[in-house]
């Protein structure tokens, strides 16, 4: 669901391809017709942020036809009611008007997803990049609590992770509300742990996620701003206000390996060292950690990330020394044992990948989390909650004066920002070279344009020129762009609306207008 | 010419976490190819993965610090850089309160980058406002 998987995973949709031909059924869910349909033995093509719609309608056919798991139902969750109750009115027919699906598709993909042995849902930015992202995930686990895949081999949710060391950085406690090892900053004894290593006391009160931070740089509460390897100029929604927030600040620091659009609006900007140049290890999608090792010798007057803030932490009275990244792993360790403490580097050396929950250095890891679900000794722990959510339409519906929907996403060959990917080795064909708008035949028609013509396109915030590509990819009415390219920066035109929990903005979904430019 | 030095890591892209076998010859990267032991991709890999990793050796690479001086940014040391950053975080703290500063951590760096950076923040700073590029 919300994953282009060749494009965004390829080695993954490798494994997903691959598993095909050995029995494995697979249904995209997915406003676009992407490369994986033609692997996949059903396309639900459902409207951009629907989802909510179709997964409880899905609920709604599994408990009607009483395709549940109600021994596991019983056992391990609670508020099953709850769920009935909520789900009662999305019948079929009602979520296919909001989905643009047929009903008895709705009604076979319930049916095969909770008739099967093992089934697995997973993920990207296509669930998580809504105003309503929390409940889209929420809405993911009521599926696998209600039919018990989950917990068990070849079953469970896996959310793909866009980013090398996504998992790693909210792990290590880079999220507001969380400290290393994943625990709530407001779990006393946790806390009171760290806070006796590092001979301080920590703010028990969470922080702002990055999109509250801009909220209070434009109301003057936060005043200093210090970026690590991030393009946020680029790469986050509203693009004219964050240019606007980011020259308002008394203090922006930009700590990273290139003159980042960001970094050009910096008082200070660092040179840090890059992947290639320096140890440590990522954590991978599916809770691995492998090591990553220097290849090269950095350029003298570049630093490491973890050495730089050392030295500022230790001229600013809070001395701060490691030798080594692994002395720092080895703090971590200690401090979060019931993750981390089997698996000091000299073990992934020997075992290459650990998968964490590793408490000591006899536990083989723990390749499937949940496992608790299908083990009888353990059947008396904490059950867990259904929690049943509601359908809201995307903030930004298409109207007159923005007849289209424009929703983003990353191509095969370009990642994010683009400021590593427009470093190819020499001799290397790449097919996409710069933006372009990704629009149905029916639309280019109606509005007289054709593959490589220039069009503008505009929102609400902003507008910008972009070259045409006419695809069969993209559904009538629904238009397509990437964010690498910052000489045609789609940021300007997505819409600073967010999840009030996650802080996730609704990159996914916005209005436009589009006019050809002959 | 010497013979190219083999390391083995993990790439720097998504989050399928390859491994890969760097091919190294005189300080330079000159070819990456999967790495056949790996367990995630058992030697395969993306045009990202094997291709695009030129952008370590680019001229364009920043190898100083940088300062605004009278609206442009010039090259400093790093001991202004840092006395610079250090006494104005200090002002912005006391006179505003740990509050008014935020930190953006980076998903793309390691895990003892990711420790280090939030430890710097809960310590020195005194706040919880970290947050990483997870959500782009």
């Amino acid at each position: 669901m919300g994953s282009n998987t060749t494009e965004a995973h390829p080695i993954i949709a490798n494994r997903m391809k691959k598993a095909v031909k050995s029995g494995l059924k697979i249904i995209v869910i997915d406003p676009r017709r992407i490369d994986m349909v033609k692997s996949a033995h059903r396309h639900l093509q459902i409207n951009v942020g629907s989802d909510i719609a179709l997964m409880n309608a899905m609920i709604h056919v599994i408990i009607e036809e009483e395709l549940y798991n109600p021994a596991f139902i019983s056992q391990f969750t609670v508020d099953f009611d709850t769920l009935k109750e909520q789900v009662k009115r999305y019948t079929p027919e009602y979520a296919a008007v909001i989905t643009g699906l047929e009903p008895q598709d709705i009604i076979d993909t319930a049916r095969e997803y909770a008739k099967a042995e093992k089934a697995m849902i997973a993920y990207t930015l296509g669930i998580t990049e809504h105003h309503c992202g929390v409940n889209n995930v929420f809405d993911i686990a009521n599926l696998a609590l209600l039919t018990g895949h989950i917990g068990k081999p070849g079953s469970g949710i896996m959310p793909l992770r866009g980013q090398n060391n996504v998992q790693g950085a909210g792990d290590m406690g880079c999220l507001p509300n969380q400290l290393p090892g994943a625990v709530s900053i407001t779990n006393d004894e946790y806390r009171g742990r760290f806070e006796k290593a590092w001979g301080m006391d920590i703010n028990p009160i969470a922080g702002d996620t990055q999109t509250r931070a801009f909220d209070k740089m434009e109301t003057g509460a936060v005043k200093a701003l210090y970026c690590l390897g991030e393009n946020p100029l680029v790469a986050d929604v509203h693009m004219t206000h964050t240019r606007k927030l980011l020259e308002k600040l008394d203090l922006l620091v930009v700590q990273d390996i290139f003159l980042t659009e960001t970094a050009k609006l910096a008082d200070v900007v660092l040179p840090a060292r890059s992947w290639g140049e320096v140890e440590g290890t990522y954590t991978n999608t599916d809770r691995r950690i492998q090591r990553v090792r220097k290849a090269v010798d950095a350029h003298p007057n570049t630093k490491d990330d973890w050495v730089i803030l050392c030295e500022l932490a230790t001229l600013m009275g809070y001395p701060m020394n490691y030798n080594t990244s692994e002395e720092i792993w080895d703090e971590l360790r200690e401090l979060a044992w019931e993750m981390y403490g089997g698996m000091p580097y000299s073990r992934l050396e020997k075992e290459y990948s650990l998968h964490y929950p590793c408490p000591d250095e006899s536990h083989p890891g723990t390749f499937i989390l949940h496992e608790r679900y299908h083990n009888k000794v353990e059947a008396s722990g904490k059950q867990s909650p259904f929690i049943p959510v509601m359908y809201t339409e995307p903030v930004e519906l298409p109207d007159e004066d923005y007849p289209f929907t424009l929703t983003t996403g990353r191509r095969y060959e370009s990642y994010n920002t683009h400021t590593q990917t427009r470093f190819y080795a020499s001799g290397v064909k790449i097919k996409q070279t710069e933006e372009s708008l990704d629009i149905h035949p029916d639309d280019a028609a109606k509005l007289g344009i054709e593959t490589g013509e220039l069009v503008e396109i505009s929102s609400r915030r902003g507008s910008l020129q972009v070259k045409v590509k006419v695809t069969e990819q993209v559904a009538p009415g629904l238009v397509f762009m990437s964010f690498h390219f910052s000489d045609v920066p789609t940021n300007v035109l997505t819409i600073n609306e967010f999840d009030p929990i996650s802080g996730t903005a609704e990159f996914k979904a916005c209005a436009v207008n589009i006019r050809p430019l002959k | 010419m010497s013979e190219a030095a083999k390391v083995k890591t993990v790439c720097g892209y998504c989050g399928t976490g390859c491994g890969l076998v760097v091919e190294v010859d005189n300080n330079k990267i000159v070819k990456i190819r999967g790495d056949k032991e790996a367990p995630v991709n058992k030697g395969q890999t993306c045009v990202k993965g094997s291709f695009a990793y030129e952008y370590v050796h680019d001229k364009s690479r920043l190898t100083s610090p940088l300062i605004r001086k009278a609206g442009k940014l010039v090259e400093t040391t790093w001991e202004e850089a840092y006395a610079f950053i250090a006494e104005k975080l200090q002002g912005i703290k006391s006179q505003f309160g740990p509050e008014s500063i935020t930190m953006f951590a980076t998903a793309r760096s390691t895990n003892e980058v990711n420790y280090v950076t939030q430890k710097f923040m809960r310590t020195v700073i005194g706040s919880n406002n970290i947050d990483g590029c997870n959500r782009t």
